[in-house]
Formats: C-alpha cells, structure tokens, sequence
C-alpha cells in the first residue's frame, strides 16, 4: 500500500531556558516510512525518544529539523512545519493520538466522552452513542460506569475509554501510547482485535508498548530506537 | 434739547436686551429646524431663581411682541401664585394683554399641562422644563447622553421601559412620558401626564420648551409625528377614570384632579380651569381625544 | 487564503498609551523588560499583536498582568481605541472592512449583533440598576426585538441554558453569587448568537468549584453553537482546558504561539518555559 508519512531527517533538541539553555538533544535525525493499513511499533528502552517521535508526529512537540510529509486527504502536507490551522483541522478528522493517560474533560459522561470525536465528524448524536455503546460492550466496560464520570474510573476503565474514543472516530492515522498498559489479558485481546479492525479498514498506526504480547499481535514491522537514533528495523 | 428717551424706563421691553433675546431666538430657530433636539443656550439670569420657570420665561420674552395676548398656566390653573407671579411679572415688561381664554391667547406659557381646548397655528406654547434630559435617568454623565442621542442609541431606554413593566406590569411611569420625535430623538415631553402626551404630535400650534437651570431649549413644530415609547405587545395608554365625572361640570374626557375636602370625602374635578370654566358656561371646546388601545 | 478561511483576521494591533516617540515601540517589549518607553513615559500596551481566528476556533491569550492581554479583547470590543493595526472581520461585510475604519454607530451595530463579551469583573458587563432579564432585554432590543412576550421567553431560555433559575429572572443581578453574576453575563454575551465570544478571565474570583461549572457552560456553548472564541486567562488550566491555540503575551508581544498543547508540553520561549514551569 502506499505511504501515508514519509519522515526524513526528523530531530528534536529541547532548549531548557531555566536551565541556563541547556540543550537536550532527544532525537537525531530520523528517517522511515509508515504505509496506509501498517501498524509500526516503536520499541526502545525508556528515554531512547519513543514517546517524544510520536509527539513530534502529533506536533505536541515541535521538530527541530526534518519533514514529516503526511498524505492527508486534501494533499501532501509537511505536519513539522504546517500551518497550526492545518493541524487543528487534520486532528479534528484524520490524526488522533491515544496517549497512555485519559486527559478528557472533566464532568462528561463517559459515554459523551467517546461519542464526541465521532459528533465532531458529522454522525449524529445517536449514531455517536450507538458506536460508543458498542465499543463499550466488545470492551467489556461495566454498564453502569457508562454514564458516569471517568475521571473516578480506574487505571484499566480509563483505558478502555481511551481506546473506544481513539478507534471509534476511525482515523486515518493513529498514534497509540501503551495502549494495554493496566488491562487483564481478555481485554487486552478485545483492545488488539479493535486496532486491527482499524487496520484493515485501511487506517495507519504507530504504536509504543512494553507489552511483547500486544506489540507481537499488533506490529508488522518495528523500529528499535536507542539514545534517539532508529538502531534498526525489525520486521515481524 | 433732544431728550435721550433710551433710559426713560428701567428696563428694556420684554426684560431682555435685544441681543440677548436676539441669541435665544436663534437657538429657538435651531430647536425648530432640528425637532427634539436640546440646543444649549445662554440663559441669562432673571429675577426669579432658576427651577422656577426661568426656561419658559427665557423664550416667551425672547418671542413675545406687543400684539400678544398672554395666558400663563401652572398645572393646569391660571391663579396659582406661580401663574399669577409670572403673569404679571410679563405684563409689566411688556404691556401686553393677558387672558385666561386658552382659545383667546396667542402664546401660552405653562407648566406641566397642555391646554384640553386645540391650540391652532397662530398659538405658540411655551413649556418651563426642569429636566429636559429624557436619558438622565439612565445614564448620570452628559458627555455620554449626548453621545447616545447623537447616535440614536436608546436602548437603555427601552430597557428602563421594560424594567417598568416587568416591576409594574404596564408601562406606567407618572408624569414625562419618553417620546419620538420626527423618528429621531427621544424627548422629555416635560413633566405633562400620559393624557397630554398624544396631543404633541401632528398638532397645529409650535410647542417651545425651555429649561433655564439646564439652559437647553428644544422644539416641537406644527404637524410634527410625535410618538410615545410602546413595545409591540405592550402600549401606550392615558390616565383613565373609568367613567368617572368632573364633581362640578358632571363632564368626563379631560384630565381630572383628585381633590380631597376637610371631611375627607373625595371628588374629581376638571385640572384644566379655563377648560372647566367653558364647560360649565356653555358648549364643549374643541377637543383631541386618545383611544386607549384594546 | 481566500476570505472564507479565517473569521478574524488581525494585523499590527497597537495601543499606546501617552505621547510615544519614534523609538518608544523599539525601547519596549520582551527584549527591553519592560512596556514603559524610557523616553517619554508612554505605556505599550500591546504592540503589533498579529494573528488570524478561524470559524469555531478557540484561540487562548495567556501571560501575567501588566501583559496586554486583557487590551487586546478589549481594543476588539471598541472598549478603547486602537492606536494602529487593523482587524477584518468576516461577519462584516465579508471580512472586506477594517473594524477600526468603522464609525461609532456602526462598531455599535458590530458590537451588539456580532459580538459577545464576557468581563471579569461582572459589573463592567451588567448593570445592576436593572433585572437580570432586562440586561438580556438590552442587547435583544438593540437587535431590534420589540415584542416584551418574546424578549421575556428568548431572555428566560438563555438564562435556563446558563442554569440561572428563571425564577430570579427579574431581581437585580447585584445579589447574585459570583458565578450566577458571571452566567447571566454570558446569557447576555450570547443573547444574539454572536459569531465570535471574548472571555476575559471569566473564572478568575471564583471559587473552585463554581469556575469548573462555568467552564463546563463555556465548553457547552462552545461545541453547541460553535461560536469562536478568544479566551484571556492568566490561568494555564483554562487555557488548557478551552483552546485549540495560544498566543503567549509579554510586555504587549507575542513572544510565542502554537497549538496549546505544544505551547503547554513543548514551550519554545524563556517566557513561556517559565510559565509553563510555574503551573504546577
């Protein structure tokens, strides 16, 4: 399948300002491919830049050099240096990034909670609702919980929300950080096989985990990063 | 010897000297060529204390010549001590002669009434206006009332009319009615109940209003619209005494006083007393009336 | 970028207070600490403040006081006068006119149909001589409504969507809380379903508990009838919370801006570093 992003010479440096310009240099110069219904794994121990790439694919960071040349669907767009308009608009409909913690607004529901993305796309609100409804049940979240608050979820509750509003907003490219983290192995199963179905929908995803089950289920082709450098590539 | 005659009398005629009257009649001309606009003037001082008519008496010794006849009114009577004092404070500056005869004058001075009996082109009513800012109730400061009439902004206006309905539950406010006049400015009728109020617009008579404390003159023309502030589902309406009739001329339709005698019984009486007066002598003056809406 | 992209477009905005001289913008800002002109005493309030707005957007101001912040919504509600800069405003006649070109009665017309504001302090937004539901009537009839039923049912439902009991609808707002002040001030910025909303550190002074409701009722407001935004705060957690992007003030300067989340993980500016260090 054709490449969704094209990255070439990717780097961050943080520039610590109250550390009297301490530079941090967090990634060098990174080059790789992800195609449209690939999902990539990011793999490296802590501190190698896993969790810093992908923020630099999402633009939460700021890459200091490089292109990530994104295959949107209104054209090719550089997401490192894009219009912070452009960015807006792509994260409202083709890019989501799933992080390991739930940083939702506080007092909605959890069912609005992972209706809403889908709302913002066009479905009406009892089309959001139905699809949350169903992501719920195939994760297995206790009915009750549905209607309350996540912020006094549990870690694993949370979670589940976080995945049900990441895929069921089916974006075109998803970036997943440590999506398995805290659930038992059924659920875990249940998670995977809801990635997958977005794969094959055609949807490109970028995936970190410590979890060798999660990463070998899901990930057709890693790159192992070390000190900020990609050290090599692993395919499965 | 050719006698200097300029200083035979103490003073000139009509009080005023002529290039004081001659200032005030330009401003005069201004406030009719601009309806319902406060043009500031001089007002000079007088021999009576400001707030007690020396607006009225500004414009009606700027305008009155020695062919006028003079009627004052205060509230509607010619006798009050205020009418009498004004009265024959201006026949003595002038000569001119006075009447009671609303039909008969050809320029009225008056304070918070306008005659029951129509006033016709060749009348002029001359108001004394305590407070001719309509918009000080709402807004304290004059550089910013000037601003909102200036760019007709009158919504805190209408807010305050809404506020009075919602605290009273009609549009009930005593005496000074906010009017429009010519579709533009807003306008303190001066303190005239709701009952005189529709009779300033598309009158045959020039209205003059001055307010000599404030020194503003301002002006409502003949055949002038002139219409009192109303929402579309709450109107306008006039005093109403539900049939009630004048105690001595057992007549109804004109504004009525509540009088209370020694003995505590109460009765209504005509306020207008030239008006009673032609009641009770003979047939009814001519008269515009308002109907309340439904 | 055609017209129909942005909402508001704003370019060079200044406000000077006092008599500048030809070097006072150069001898303030960030790089001079400070937005006293050493020379002449003129203050810069904000200088050459440039950004667009685009429809359904919610753009975060941040910094300390003194920054120009709160200036900034200001000079675009017409509550002052702009020194230099334009601003072009698609609701009005295409984007094509300057809102600072715009004579008094026209920025009215902008003002009460076009635009909402939300004050910090409840008493610049209402008046308190009059009922709560006459300071929603004030801006209804500006727009031209006259009918007292519909004026009362139109103010009674916007206060009902702020969750103010419409059964205090005709008290004075003066007695309310804080945050009932600061819902009816919204009732009213929304009253005329404006395109574009400033907040003006709207939950600063209230309790904890009270700003979470009237952010929740912002965030509500804003996904329900997608009205743009320009949020003022000095409070990184609303900005957090509210906005898509920000624009970091210093001394009247932009001296960053971004998408917030990259303001807020990846802050580029010494300034912003130190904001963003200070949150928690």
């Amino acid at each position: 399948m054709a490449n969704l992003l094209e990255i070439r010479g990717l780097a961050k440096q943080f520039r610590l300002h109250i550390l009297n310009g301490k530079v941090i240099n967090a990634l060098h110069s990174i080059d790789f491919d992800i195609a449209e219904g690939e999902i990539l794994g990011l793999t490296g121990q802590s501190g190698s830049g896993k969790s810093t790439l992908m923020k630099c694919l999402y633009r939460t960071y700021l890459p200091t050099a490089g292109q990530i040349v994104y295959q949107s669907n209104s054209g090719p767009i550089d997401l490192a240096a894009a219009d912070e308009h452009a960015l807006i608009a792509l994260r409202r409909t083709e890019i989501t990034y799933c992080s390991q913690f739930l940083h939702v607004i506080p007092r909605v529901p959890a069912l609005d909670v992972v209706a809403e993305p889908l709302i913002r796309r066009g479905a009406t609100r009892e089309q959001a609702l139905a699809a949350a409804r169903d992501a719920f049940t195939r994760l297995s979240l206790p009915a009750e919980l549905w209607d309350a608050y996540p912020a006094t979820f549990s870690g694993g509750e949370q979670q589940r929300i976080n995945i049900a509003r990441a895929v069921v907003a089916r974006p075109r490219f998803l970036l997943l950080d440590e999506p398995t983290a805290s659930l038992d192995a059924a659920t875990k199963d249940a998670v995977i096989d809801m990635v997958l179905a977005l794969r094959d929908k055609g949807g490109a995803i970028a995936l970190i985990s410590h979890d060798a089950h999660t990463m070998n289920r899901l990930a057709s082709r890693r790159l192992h990063l070390v000190e900020g450098r990609v050290q090599e590539v692993i395919h499965a | 010897m050719i006698e200097n005659t300029k200083f035979q009398s103490a003073y000139n005629f009509a009080f005023l000297d002529e290039r004081t009257k001659r200032e005030i009649r330009r401003k005069i001309l201004k406030a009719v060529a601009v309806p319902g606009y406060q043009v500031p003037y001089s007002s000079p001082e007088m021999p009576i204390a400001r707030g007690w008519g020396t607006g009225g008496l500004h414009i009606t010794l700027a305008i009155i010549g020695r062919e006028d006849t003079l009627k004052v009114i205060d509230q509607g009577s010619d006798a009050s001590v205020n009418a009498c004092s004004l009265r024959q404070f201006i026949e003595r500056m002038t000569g001119c002669a006075t009447t009671f005869d609303s039909a008969a004058a050809s320029l009225i001075q008056t304070r918070h009434r306008i005659p029951e009996e129509i006033l016709t082109e060749q009348q002029i009513l001359v108001f004394q206006v305590p407070q001719p800012e309509i918009l000080r109730s709402v807004e304290r400061h004059e550089n910013k009332t000037r601003l909102m009439h200036a760019e007709a902004d009158y919504s805190k206006l209408w807010v305050s009319l809404y506020e009075a309905y919602v605290r009273y539950g009609s549009l009930m406010r005593g005496a000074g009615y906010p009017v429009r006049v010519n579709g533009r400015f807003m306008m303190s009728p001066s303190p005239i109940p709701r009952w005189d109020v529709p009779n300033l617009s598309g009158a045959r008579c020039l209205y003059l209003f001055g307010a000599g404390r404030e020194k503003r003159i301002y002006a409502v023309p003949p055949h002038t619209t002139v219409e009192p502030l109303e929402f579309e589902d709450v109107r306008f309406r006039v005093e109403d005494w539900h049939g009630t009739l004048c105690a001595y001329s057992d007549q109804g339709q004109a504004f009525l006083d509540e009088i209370y005698e020694e003995d505590s019984t109460r009765k209504f009486v005509v306020n207008d007393s030239n008006f009673l007066d032609k009641l009770r002598g003979g047939p009814r003056p001519p008269q515009r009336l308002f109907q309340n809406p439904q | 970028m055609t017209s129909s992209d942005w909402l508001l477009r704003v370019r060079g905005l200044t406000k000077i207070y006092g008599q500048p001289d030809a070097d006072s913008l150069a001898n303030t800002g960030p790089a001079a600490a400070t937005n006293i002109c050493p020379n002449t005493g003129a203050i810069v309030a904000c200088a050459d403040i440039s950004f667009d707005l685009y429809p359904g957007e919610v753009l975060g101001v941040v910094g300390e006081s003194g920054s120009g912040k709160s200036t900034l919504v200001q000079l675009l509600y017409f509550d002052q006068e702009a020194t230099a800069g334009s601003a072009h405003f698609t609701a009005l006649d295409d984007g094509a006119t300057d809102l600072f070109s715009l004579s008094s009665q026209r920025r009215r017309y902008v003002r009460n149909h076009l635009l909402g504001m939300v004050y910090q302090n409840p008493r610049d937004g209402l008046n308190f001589n009059f009922s709560a539901g006459g300071n929603i009537a004030e801006k209804l009839i500006m727009a031209g409504h006259m009918h007292v039923g519909n004026i009362r049912q139109r103010a009674g439902s916007l206060l009902s969507q702020t969750e103010v009991p419409v059964a205090r609808m005709d008290q004075t707002p003066r007695n309310f809380s804080g945050g009932m002040q600061q819902r009816v001030q919204i009732s009213k910025a929304i009253a005329n379903q404006p395109p574009l909303l400033f907040l003006d550190e709207v939950t600063s002074g209230l309790d904890v508990s009270v700003q979470a409701r009237v952010l929740d009722l912002i965030r509500q407001i804003q996904s329900e009838l997608g009205i743009s935004m320009i949020v003022v705060s000095h409070d990184l957690g609303v900005i957090r919370m509210l906005t898509d992007r920000t624009l970091v003030l210093k001394h009247g300067r932009i001296v960053e801006s971004g998408l917030t989340d990259q303001i807020l993980q990846d802050p580029q500016h010494a300034y912003t570093q130190l904001l963003v260090s200070s949150l928690l």
